[in-house]
């Protein structure tokens, strides 16, 4: 099949973005598109462009270099039409203004938009409609923000970082939303620093870096990106001398990693693509491994080996490998 | 973009430092200064009632006007609520002229409440007057709506307050607002935008006529504040 590049195929797109701040690049070369219905979650470290990209996408800012549209068209005549809604980290409300006031006024001037008390209703702010929208918590605030982004029948949901502030249970409500509007057929991007929320939501998840995607793909595939899976085991060393290049040599190795905690004993973790080859090949290899278990990579666990990787790219040639792969263990062992 | 203009004129009526600033301080300030003269006039001969109905009702108004666009609009360029704003289909300008709008309907109590305490006190203009005065000094406002606008888009919001304070109370202070102008000091008050706008009065003071040099003047200072907002605005657009 070619390529879709008709409006219905597109819902977004960055054409070799870049942006800067003075002499620090925010984006740098960002090439991607977003299609109709998916659930798109923007990861990164703080200062790796997350913002300064979704400011670029609604049209906040122009781009130094490349294109940015929506719906085939410019943010701004995308945002007239009312098919983007948004919601920002800084939104701040109106003050001498109740909460009912204000969802009334996004209804107002939404060019498709709700009834008033259908958008109270499923941002769960009807019970606080008429408290002053500057005299609410963090929480609370932030749904009225999230109520003014679905004021109206938006195709595609922008949301930075939206459940900040919000506690367990508010968070979890806030989702369920947010996966009915998804299940509506609109388009969701949302950055988050809550990796378990990409994890558990989004059907897509980018990874920028430095103002660079260094991922894309099912959190399934970000993890597999990363090196599937890790197998942690002890040795002791009256069941025979411990060999580290043996075990290096275990199929589907990507790192190794031995500590000794009290004499004789080691712990031994190993980061592998093909845990099952590499356990069989244990045993086989004469060792007696206690109390093993292989655990999956988590989200956060592969998103810091990608970030630390590219990191490694770009220190290029100074530091040997070794030296980088033992700091990227020592990261994951942080966790 | 009415809706927005009504959710401001609201907010505002509601706003009890509003209020208190705007309107009843001016009001109290005038039925001080009427009791402090005792029915005497001030230098030049205007009585006192006459002379303060007028300062204090342009005190008052220049007063909301600044406050009104000068501080909301640094304050919520600061908070988000421009940029969420710019995210929906309102287009760009109508923020400005909402709170333009806003301001010039929240004028209108500051000004009518000194009037009704001159004319209780004994002010005596005909109906043409009145009427002309009131229109005179509510026009005459949106100059400092322009002023407050380009105050607004310039200043931080932790610097803004003390920047429109320092503003509005030299203007006031050499434009006639305390006490009249003195001759000495009249060829640096056509410098001075509340000196022009109290002159806007001077066609209701006997043997005086319509001050065209005030109006003149006046529409100097709107094209040069409108200038500078217009410009300021753009700026902060693309720093957003």
């Amino acid at each position: 099949m070619s390529t879709r590049v008709n409006e219905g195929g597109e819902v977004a797109a960055f054409r070799n973005v870049s942006k800067s701040y003075g002499r620090v690049k925010a984006v740098n070369g960002l090439d991607l598109v977003l299609r109709p219905g998916e659930t798109v979650a923007l990861l990164g470290p703080n200062g790796a462009g997350k913002s300064s990209s979704l400011d670029l996408l609604l049209g906040l800012r122009e781009p130094d270099q490349g294109s940015v549209s929506l719906f085939g068209g410019t943010p701004r005549a995308a945002i007239e039409a009312g098919r983007v809604g948004a919601m920002l980290q800084s939104g701040g409300l109106m003050g001498d203004v109740k909460v009912r006031e204000l969802v009334k006024f996004a209804c107002a001037i939404h060019p498709r938009a709700h009834r008033v008390e259908d958008v109270l209703r499923s941002a769960g702010i009807a019970e606080i409609a008429d408290r002053k929208a500057d005299k609410l918590s963090g929480g609370q605030e932030q749904r009225v923000r999230f109520a003014l982004a679905i004021a109206g029948a938006n195709d595609l949901i922008v949301l930075d970082e939206p459940t900040t502030g919000m506690d367990v249970t508010v968070r979890r409500q806030f989702w369920a939303t947010m996966r009915a509007q998804a299940d509506a057929g609109r388009t969701v991007l949302f950055a988050t620093h809550y990796l378990e929320e990409a994890d558990s939501i989004a059907d897509r998840v980018l990874v920028l870096h430095k103002g660079r995607l260094i991922a894309d793909g099912t959190s399934a595939e970000i993890k597999a990106k990363a090196g599937g899976r890790r197998i942690t085991f002890e040795l002791h060393s009256s069941d025979g001398v411990v060999d580290e290049a043996a075990l290096r040599a275990l199929p589907g190795t990507v790192s190794l990693d031995v500590t000794g905690h009290a004499e004789g004993l080691r712990t031994v973790r190993i980061r592998s693509m093909d845990a099952d080859a590499g356990v069989a090949a244990l045993y086989k290899a004469g060792f007696y491994p206690h109390g093993l278990e292989v655990t999956s990579l988590g989200l956060e666990q592969a998103f810091l080996t990608i970030t630390g990787e590219a990191d490694d790219e770009d220190r290029g040639a100074e530091g040997s490998e070794g030296s980088a792969t033992e700091n990227r263990d020592a990261e994951e062992r942080a966790l | 973009m009415t809706t927005l203009i009504q959710l401001e004129i609201l907010r505002t009526l509601r706003n009890k430092r509003y209020l208190m600033f705007t309107v009843l301080y001016p009001a109290l300030l005038y039925v001080f200064f009427i009791s402090a003269y005792s029915g005497g006039s001030v230098a030049g001969g205007i009585p006192a009632k006459s002379y303060f109905m007028v300062s204090m009702a342009t005190f008052g108004a220049v007063g909301a006007v600044l406050t009104g666009s000068a501080q909301r609009i640094s304050l919520e360029r600061k908070s988000g609520w421009v940029r969420q704003l710019r995210l929906t289909a309102l287009p760009g300008r109508a923020y400005t002229l909402g709170k333009i709008a806003s301001c010039a309907v929240t004028t209108l109590p500051a000004i009518l409440v000194v009037f009704a305490i001159g004319g209780i006190e004994g002010v005596e203009l005909s109906a043409a007057q009145w009427l002309g005065l009131g229109a005179a000094l509510w026009l005459g406002s949106f100059v400092f709506a322009a002023l407050g606008v380009a105050l607004g888009y310039a200043a931080q919001p932790d610097s803004v307050q003390p920047i429109v304070m320092i503003v509005y109370m030299l203007m006031a202070l050499f434009g006639g607002t305390w006490f009249p102008v003195g001759d000495s000091l009249k060829k640096f008050a056509r410098f001075n935008p509340v000196y022009q706008y109290n002159q806007l009065a001077s066609f209701t003071r006997p043997g005086q006529s319509v001050d065209t040099a005030a109006i003149a003047g006046l529409a100097g200072f709107l094209v040069l504040f409108v200038a500078a907002a217009a410009y300021l605005y753009r700026k902060d657009t693309k720093q957003a």
